[in-house]
């Protein structure tokens, strides 16, 4: 398999940017996918895929959220059997049954969501399940360090996974797999959890294994990070790979049309629709809780903002800084220690999460397969969720079915929800379309104050644009909201105000129009605090961040 | 899913009610019939070979069987259950033509006394109860005169001058032995001290749950009771097996002479003697009387003065005692000392 | 949407099929193992149980099951295992036959005066769990459970001669109700119906309604399909854990009616002990599905009834037991089987269905 890759001529007439010229000699391609097709319940199924990735390199899979990146590597990682087409690695065509199969030969995954033991140490993490490899003891520790140092990754083997941060736990998994002997890794969404700061010390991790010669294939819907880290770019759209892109010929949005399929949409909001009447102000708030050391904490110290009619105010912070809970004390499933909550001038501190529902609180979860939805449960059911008691849900104690399954069919159509009928259970939509179910159930009751916690993750582009938009007409219409997002282009595109996160305190907040990212980033590693004014640097960096502020 | 499913099921079953309810022309009692079979008998928990009460019956059956030529048919009760389980059995017996129907245990009274009814040319027996009727033989034991000399014997052999009693169920007939046993061993040694228990306060399981006893017994003998008598049916035999892993302390059995019993066997030096209710006695002579065609019916006490109940002296352990023991005996036939029946 | 009504017919007659057959084939394997024939078993207890007095003693059995079964399933739809019926009915009837046993009204108070007693006493034993496991966070199974523990200590106490209960012969038990207190019966040949089979199905019917019509019952299910989604849903979990426990406890008070005001009109140390652990497997065999339960429990008081009989043909007495546990287990698989199968098949039916109307859109894009 020596043969030069070309642009692939693509099966539906996409067409590729420009072909990756790069030829690394004459060696076959670490990992080269063809033909692979996997019909998978509920999301995208892969349809046709060609994935071809050199040694020493690292190479960007890209494409939507629900575009079947994570399925494709999941059958690269043997987690999933293709029901058609054939992985080659390294020149031999294989069938992978299981991960072993796949560590085996030289392939490890970092996932998404870490997995990792967090009352052992790194050591006994690494050596989990490898103990053959190099025992559990001072040997392993020994080859932990050489790897560490070989690729600049500093990892202690005997701290606690627990007393680590995000990007110290990610690169404890990827010295795991690199322990198990893997020349070739796949990082899931890697810098979903990061702040741009620690993204840039991942990518000088990633290029240090390049340059050791192992080959990493990076999965990310975020463009800026793309162009910057990989050598070469498969794009996928709709499950199947429509195009491949060289970096240097290629800008942000060229990438983002190619795997949008269309114009990009933009989280930005045009004019102010800002008034001065106040609709929810919360005071004082203070919340403690017990961690699982039994040590209580507060999760909540002295949080107080307002919210006028017609603003979006947005919370930006690293996940875990008290966000999730500041959110349920507004929904009134926690109850705090002290400080008041007002909602167009009724005080609600005391009210129950029903009746704060009733009063005009929308709520779209973070998680919303354990907040938003009963996934067992038939879409119409769950167009019910959390309104049991407003119409057309109900009439005097009773159900009214009937009415709520034709307001159902309303709002799969208003929201284009995709799916073949309302029957059918939440389960199996994808992410995106259980997403706009809730949006359009929470949008349908008149909202005074809307709370959307991430939005628009794990939702694909065109959902994505079409969420927004609901945002900003609600908006205009008087709508107070409260964003809460990791997505910092979404959070500084759509929000009046911005306010930072750190610790369980709003420690600083920023004028959207001119804050950058990265300086939001700093503040909400704990790095600024204040009033974060927008200094003048070079712009590069900043536009090429992320394809979604392009102008 | 759900609609459908309860749609169709809800079809199903009408259909199957409707059958229930239609259906039916014939009834199972209509379709018996015959001679009679010989004996049925229906146990209480813990089954024949309860070693103690159950197995006593049994013997009555055996020996009928040995030396009258008497089939019999046995049937066993399970833990938890109704009235309706109960008749069915003696009615599925005596439908069969089994006569008598012997139901052993207090439990089946009612249930006799209904089914008895149906059947009005059945002999219908009833162990430890008395239930009214005219084809009933109501078969009842002084428990608490052979208790009683249980008592004058533990208090004469216990060291510590503590004795206890293990009830499987608090109810009424449990009560008569531990009255006897109190007032047995406080009469022979004002300074005893008596410890009374139960294993279940009304569940029948109480005559089922060796392991329970064993716990119960456990508890007593750390406590320093060195002597204990257990009235639970099966369950006994646990307290025995726990009595028998400690020196020097004494079971005393019920019902069977637990001695002479195989499955105790490797327990029977700490058996100090037992409290044995002829209920094989009273079986074989019901059966006896259905065969001579003169069926005996109304109430039958089995006293310590017609050897209904009477002490076991096998293993010899108390015939150093013996004296004294037939003194009390003697007292009661007598009429000297009238035993309590209830605590 | 046609095909997709089709496919959950099938789905909805492949589990109770599935698990039907699975049970026959254990059982038979299990009886022929014991060296008896199985196909001779069956005829037994098919020609036993279509007999009109087996079909009575059947309803009649039935019918404590049903209402046992339903106290259960109203915990197990929102994923609450109250254990705890069996001593709540018992209590229940205990007290409520003291209750009745002390007045002497004309039977159109007397009955409901008795029964109201029941459900309140259930209520309030099984409300105990719930309090303790919202307010001190008590596992309500092990609550439960040791609340019949309590409750059979607690009717031990009473139920002895000169407190609240009278000898008589060997057996001890509250004093008779008033002739006024008998329950209606259904008078069919050769004996009668209890009355309370109507209750039991009005009970039923009600489960069904407040269950899948109300908004409460909206609120439970969503307890039990998920405690957070619930709770951010604006349902109090914790009211709603103490709400359904009284209502279950309330059911399970009923469990002992139809043998109180129906058979023994006293509670006695022979009152029938267990029904709230046959209730259980009931409710399980059924699905919670208020017609389902009503099958299982038939099924229940078939098989107990003609097992007495196979026992009576030779065959081993735990047969019955056995065949008891093997229905549930095939049940409780057949059931999760075809679930999962059914949810990826709806899956895999929204993704293709998804993905063909994705196709074509495509195809637009690029013709356009």
């Amino acid at each position: 398999m020596a043969e030069p890759r070309l642009p692939r001529s693509l099966p539906r007439g996409e067409c590729a940017i420009k072909a990756s010229t790069k030829e690394p000699g004459t060696a076959a391609p670490a990992v080269e996918l063809a033909g692979i097709t996997k019909r998978f319940p509920g999301v995208v199924a892969n349809h046709d895929i060609h994935l071809t990735v050199h040694r020493g390199t690292v190479h960007a899979l890209c494409g939507e959220n629900g575009a079947g990146k994570s399925t494709l590597m999941k059958i690269l990682y043997g987690m999933q059997k293709p029901d058609e087409g054939t992985i080659t690695l390294d020149g031999e065509q294989v069938t992978l049954h299981t991960p072993a199969d796949a560590i085996g030969r030289g392939i490890g995954m970092v996932h998404q969501h870490f997995m990792l033991a967090d009352n052992l140490t790194v050591l006994e993490n690494v050596v989990l399940g490898a103990e053959k490899l190099h025992g559990i003891g001072n040997k392993a520790r020994a080859k932990i360090k050489e790897i560490s140092d070989a690729y600049g990754l500093g990892v202690r083997p005997d701290v606690l996974v627990e007393d680590l941060g995000v990007a110290d736990r990610q690169r404890v998994e990827i010295l795991k797999v690199l322990y198990r002997g893997a020349r070739t890794l796949i990082l899931d969404e890697p810098t979903a959890v990061l702040v741009p700061q620690e993204v840039d010390a991942l990518f000088d991790n990633l290029r240090e294994l390049k340059a050791e010669g192992l080959t990493v294939i990076f999965i990310s819907h975020k463009l800026g990070e793309v162009l910057s880290v990989a050598d070469d770019i498969t794009v996928i759209r709709r499950g199947t790979t429509v195009g491949t892109a060289v970096p240097s010929e290629t800008t942000p949005k060229q990438l983002a049309e190619l795997m949008v399929g269309e114009e990009l949409p933009s989280p930005e909001t045009r004019e102010s629709t800002v008034t001065d009447v106040p609709m929810l102000t919360v005071d004082g708030l203070h919340l403690s809780a017990t961690d699982s050391d039994g040590v209580v904490r507060a999760v909540l110290d002295g949080i107080g903002f307002t919210i006028h009619k017609g603003e979006v105010l947005g919370l930006a912070g690293v996940e875990g800084n008290g966000q999730a809970e500041l959110v349920e004390a507004i929904m009134g499933m926690r109850t705090p220690d002290a400080g008041t909550v007002t909602l167009d001038d009724a005080d609600i501190t005391k009210a129950p999460t029903r009746k704060r529902r009733e009063d005009g609180i929308g709520y779209i979860p973070e998680d919303r397969h354990r907040h938003g939805l009963l996934l067992e449960a038939p879409l119409w059911e769950n167009r019910i969720l959390g309104h049991v008691t407003e119409r057309p849900n109900s009439k005097r104690g009773l159900l009214d079915s009937k009415a709520a399954r034709q307001d159902t069919e309303r709002i799969v159509r208003e929201y284009d929800v995709r799916t073949p009928g309302i029957e059918v259970t939440a389960a199996s939509l994808s992410g995106g379309n259980q997403q706009k179910l809730i949006v359009g159930r929470e949008m349908s009751h008149q909202p005074k104050l809307l709370i959307a916690a991430h939005p628009t993750r794990g939702v694909d582009v065109g959902a994505q644009a079409q969420i927004w938009d609901q945002i900003r007409e609600a908006r205009r219409e008087g709508l107070a909201v409260l964003l809460i997002s990791a997505d910092l282009d979404e959070l500084i595109g759509l929000s009046d105000t911005l306010r930072v996160m750190f610790r369980g305190r709003l420690v600083a907040d920023a004028d959207p129009a001119t804050i950058t990212p990265e300086e939001l980033g700093s503040a909400m590693t704990g790095a600024a605090s204040g009033h974060l004014e927008h200094t003048e640097e070079p712009t590069e960096d900043s536009n090429e961040r992320e394809g979604g502020d392009s102008e | 899913m759900r609609r459908v499913s309860t749609i169709t099921v809800a079809g199903v079953t009408t259909a199957a009610l409707a059958f229930t309810l239609t259906a039916c022309g014939e009834s199972s009692t209509e379709s018996g019939g015959g001679k009679s079979k010989g004996v049925g008998l229906a146990f209480d928990v813990g089954g024949r070979d309860d070693h103690s009460f159950n197995e006593s019956a049994a013997r009555g059956v055996d020996k009928a069987k040995k030396e009258l030529g008497v089939d019999n048919r046995l049937m066993t009760a399970k833990n938890g259950e109704t009235e309706a389980d109960r008749e069915q059995r003696l009615n599925s017996l005596a439908e069969a033509g089994y006569n008598p129907v012997i139901g052993v245990g207090f439990n089946y009274s009612k249930s006799i006394e209904k089914v008895a009814k149906d059947f009005p040319k059945t002999t219908f027996g009833i162990v430890d109860s008395v239930a009214p009727g005219n084809n009933i033989d109501s078969i009842t034991f002084g428990e608490h005169e052979g208790s009683y000399l249980a008592g004058v014997a533990a208090a004469l052999k216990s060291k510590n001058h503590k004795v206890g009693f293990i009830g499987g169920v608090n109810n009424a007939l449990i009560q008569k032995f531990q009255a006897g046993f109190e007032q047995g061993a406080k009469d022979t040694d004002s300074n005893v001290q008596v410890t009374s228990q139960y294993l279940y306060p009304n569940n029948d399981k109480g005559f089922n749950d060796p392991a329970a006893a064993k716990d119960k017994a456990k508890g007593m003998l750390d406590s320093g009771i060195d002597v204990i008598y257990t009235a639970a049916g099966l369950s006994g035999n646990g307290s025995i097996e726990a009595i028998a892993g400690q020196k020097d302390a004494w079971a005393i059995g019920v019902d069977s002479d637990q001695y002479q019993q195989p499955g105790l066997e490797k327990y029977k030096d700490h058996i100090l003697t037992s409290v044995v209710k002829n209920v094989d006695v009273a079986v074989y002579d019901l059966i006896k009387s259905v065969k001579d065609g003169k069926p005996l019916t109304g109430e039958h006490k089995y006293l310590l003065k017609d050897g209904g109940v009477s002490l076991a002296t096998s293993g010899g352990f108390i015939d150093d005692i013996k004296d004294k023991i037939e003194a009390a005996k003697k007292k009661i036939v007598d009429g000297q000392v009238k035993v309590h029946t209830s605590p | 949407m046609k095909r997709l009504d089709k496919n959950k017919l099938i789905l909805g007659f492949a589990a109770p099929v599935l698990a039907i057959v699975a049970a026959l084939a254990i059982t038979s394997i299990i009886i022929a193992a014991t060296g008896k024939d199985p196909f001779h078993a069956y005829q037994v207890m098919v020609d036993f149980g279509s007999k009109s007095d087996s079909q009575i003693w059947i309803v009649n059995k039935a019918t404590p099951y049903y209402l046992s079964a339903l106290a259960v399933a109203i915990g197990f739809r929102m994923n609450l295992f109250n254990i705890g019926v069996d001593g709540q009915y018992r209590i229940a009837a205990f007290f409520a036959a003291v209750v009745g046993g002390k007045l002497a009204f004309p039977g159109i108070v007397q009955i409901p005066v008795i029964i109201i007693v029941a459900m309140l006493v259930g209520a309030m034993w099984a409300g105990l769990a719930g309090l303790l496991k919202v307010t001190r966070g008590v596992n309500e199974v092990i609550s439960t459970i040791m609340l019949n523990a309590i409750g059979a200590s607690v009717i031990g106490y009473f139920l002895q001669d000169g407190r609240l209960a009278v000898k008589e012969g060997n057996l001890i038990h509250t004093p008779y109700l008033p002739d006024s207190a008998h329950f209606f019966e259904i008078p069919t040949q050769p004996k009668p119906v209890y009355g309370f089979v109507v209750v039991a199905a009005l009970a039923g019917v009600a489960y069904w309604f407040v269950l899948n019509r109300t908004r409460f019952g909206f609120d439970l299910r969503t307890v039990g399909r998920s405690e957070s989604a619930a709770q951010a849903s604006g349902v109090s979990v914790k009211r709603m854990v103490i709400t359904s426990m009284l209502l279950s406890g309330a059911i399970a008070g009923l469990v002992g009616m139809p043998t109180l005001l129906g058979v023994s009109y006293n509670y006695g140390t022979d009152f029938p002990t267990g029904i709230g652990f046959t209730g259980i497997a009931i409710a399980l065999l059924g699905r919670n599905n208020p017609v389902g339960m009503a099958l299982a429990a038939l099924l229940w008081g078939f098989l107990e009834r003609t097992g007495t009989q196979l026992e009576f043909e030779g065959y081993a007495q735990e047969i019955v037991g056995v065949i008891q546990g093997v229905i549930v287990l095939c049940v409780v698989i057949a059931y999760e089987i075809v679930r999962r199968y059914g949810l990826k098949a709806q899956q895999r039916k929204v993704g293709e269905e998804l993905a063909a109307q994705a196709g074509n859109s495509d195809k637009a894009e690029v013709s356009a």
